[in-house]
């Protein structure tokens, strides 16, 4: 069971998530699918900074096992980033439901030609 | 030389000061604060251009470490382009009803945010920049609240938020193999790969996010849900089509360089701007409404330019920066005008829209004037890069193809410049000075940039472009060729033709687009896995 790494499962995750987006034409699935991306890149940035015999970027330490930091850092951002997108999405999907009444991309778009005409 | 991160806190800054304080002035403190940056930028620019590029790092931490700006020649034109933009845009609104705090504040951020990205060499820091701006501009495209705008504002919103976490992945995978993220830093490290094949992953998600950003071939369809949509303020639709597409471009071209001789994609891109450039004709030609006419030709333009640019040795190259300039610049006039006409007459339907010329006369100078620019009229300023692009090409079959993409322009434009005449008396209306003003400038920029194209390019660029009398008269030959046989074209075909409406019904939803994503990530994935593995 070597091959489970967190870098092949982060992968896995990521087109898992991508085939949610693609594949599902529920409006809250793609918001979710687009989660589960970012999950996906997450552990992956968190996996690569264990590595074998890095040198740590900033502070010289010379013989100790050290975990980068720089992506951790980038992560923390990353997650807060993700945050707001989410809340944007939803709010927005909040309007549109109100609009449209349904959830389904689809339907969402056979009724707002309708209306155009 | 001003500090870089001025640049993008400045606007930031002050537009939250501006949103809390609210009051009458804050659109002349906006004014304000963006004649600075314009002033700022073009200082920077002077001195780039006597000193050499400047890298700063922010924290005082090393290069490989820190987020760094880095300024240049490119984007530091970039820059002056974007706020010379966004202070005519501001101005153009100086009476409007709708310019009020909230608009300011979405405004200025904007501004802060497509600066930061060209100036920005961190991929990581690209990221946070076109992920906040892709929230802005959502919000900007849904501002007047229409009936349609919150469909558009949420697939564009959606839709750009996928590409970036495949940016994202493969920031992270570059991460992984380089060990930093500052794109210098990683160029000087690329000769260390031995086995392109380890690039394969990393570059195709990168050039996935990019080229969707750039509006490519398959990945454009949320374009003209976000450029041409009707509640977006004509001011918006400018700044996205005019500017903030090429922050894609810009991202393109310098990803392609991080890469340039490990991953050879410029047969791959060339091929990929052609198809662009033609079916972004076609979808233009198909529509009726006068905003969306002008969002699918700049697909079609945006396919020129990545003729251009994926060939970064020789003239086309120059040529598709170039263009890059050039089309903000009549683009902009177009949609601004485009925006003046739909207030005036209440209607966005091409076919209904007659008699601007009598009706708003500057209107109907500057629109033809920026057509003129567009479709590369000899001394205009898409002529320049229009001549500089094909010639780049070598003659043959990838000439002939930008002739026709030219040609599919100019039928495009017949059709718009249909609502200029009618036969019935019109009453003159007065605009407002302010805008009048900004058409004007943006009118006379496209008759400067071909009359000195070749010194602008030798002035921005410090790159001296010969222009060929003779062939450059060969071309404005093929123009006027290429005019009538628009008109007759545009009389005979398109006209009577069912095909074209049939065309402009076709359009994918969510699913299908975040589709197109997938097959487009696919299509590169395997042409550099046939080449490479």
């Amino acid at each position: 069971m070597e091959w489970i790494t967190g870098e092949t499962v982060s992968i896995l995750l990521f087109f898992i998530g991508l085939f949610g987006v693609v594949g599902r034409r529920n409006i809250i699935k793609t918001v979710v699918s687009i989660g589960i991306m970012e999950t996906a890149i997450i552990l992956f940035f968190l996996t690569i900074q264990g590595e074998g015999e890095r040198v740590p970027p900033i502070v010289p330490l010379v013989g100790e096992t050290v975990a980068d930091p720089l992506p951790q850092a980038l992560m923390i951002t990353a997650i807060v980033i993700g945050v707001a997108v989410t809340a944007v999405s939803l709010t927005m999907f909040i309007s549109l439901y109100h609009k449209y009444g349904t959830t389904n991309w689809h339907k969402v778009e056979v009724k707002r030609r309708e209306q155009d005409t | 030389m001003i500090a870089l991160y001025a640049f993008v806190l400045l606007p930031i800054l002050s537009a939250t000061l501006l949103y809390l304080a609210g009051g009458k002035h804050g659109k002349h403190a906006a004014l304000l604060v963006q004649s600075l940056a314009a002033g700022g930028s073009v200082w920077n620019f002077l001195q780039v251009k006597a000193h050499g590029p400047v890298v700063e790092v922010l924290g005082s931490w090393e290069q490989s470490v820190g987020i760094a700006l880095r300024a240049d020649l490119f984007s530091l034109v970039m820059v002056m382009l974007t706020a010379f933009l966004f202070l005519g845009m501001l101005l153009f609104n100086y009476n409007s009803y709708y310019v009020d705090k909230l608009f300011l504040f979405l405004l200025l951020v904007l501004q802060a945010l497509v600066m930061g990205i060209f100036l920005s060499n961190d991929l990581f820091n690209i990221f946070v920049l076109v992920e906040v701006s892709t929230i802005v501009v959502s919000i900007l495209i849904m501002f007047k609240k229409d009936s349609r705008s919150i469909y558009d504002g949420m697939v564009y919103l959606l839709v750009n938020i996928l590409a970036m976490t495949f940016f994202l992945f493969g920031t992270a995978f570059m991460y992984k193999i380089f060990g930093s993220l500052d794109l210098y830093t990683i160029r000087s490290r690329m000769h260390l790969i031995q086995n392109p094949a380890t690039l394969i992953l990393p570059y195709s998600f990168l050039i996935t996010a990019v080229g969707l950003k750039s509006a490519l071939m398959p990945l454009f369809s949320w374009l003209p849900k976000a450029h041409g949509t009707p509640s977006a303020p004509s001011v918006v639709s400018a700044i996205l089509s005019g500017l903030y597409v090429k922050g894609g471009i810009y991202l393109f071209i310098r990803i392609q360089e991080v890469f340039q001789g490990t991953m050879d994609t410029q047969g791959f891109f060339l091929g990929m701007g052609i198809v662009t450039g033609v079916v972004g004709f076609f979808l233009a030609i198909s529509q009726t409404d006068i905003k969306l006419l002008l969002a699918y030709s700049t697909i079609s333009q945006i396919g020129l330019i990545m003729v251009g640019v994926s060939q970064p040795d020789g003239t086309a190259y120059w040529g598709g920066v170039y263009h890059i300039i050039n089309h903000a610049v009549f683009k902009s006039a177009l949609f601004l005008g485009a925006g003046m006409v739909v207030e005036e007459y209440g209607t966005r339907n091409l076919l209904e829209i007659r008699g601007v010329w009598k009706r708003m006369p500057l209107v109907a100078v500057t629109s033809i004037l920026a057509i003129l620019g567009i479709t590369g009229a000899p001394l205009f300023n898409g002529s320049i890069s229009k001549y500089l692009i094909q010639s780049g090409m070598g003659g043959g079959l990838l000439e002939a193809a930008i002739i026709g993409i030219n040609l599919g322009t100019v039928v495009a434009f017949w059709k718009y410049a249909n609502m200029f005449w009618s036969p019935k008396p019109q009453r003159r209306v007065r605009t407002d000075p302010f805008r009048n003003a900004v058409l004007a400038v943006l009118g006379v920029a496209c008759f400067t940039g071909g009359i000195w194209g070749a010194g602008f390019i030798g002035f921005f660029f410090n790159h001296r472009i010969l222009i060929d009398g003779g062939a450059y008269g060969q071309k404005a030959l093929v123009y006027v060729g290429s005019l009538l046989a628009g008109l007759l074209l545009y009389r005979k075909v398109v006209v009577p033709s069912k095909f074209l409406s049939q065309v402009r019904k076709f359009e994918l939803d969510f699913n299908n687009i975040a589709l197109t994503i997938t097959v487009f990530f696919g299509m590169i994935t395997t042409y550099l896995a046939l080449k490479y593995m």
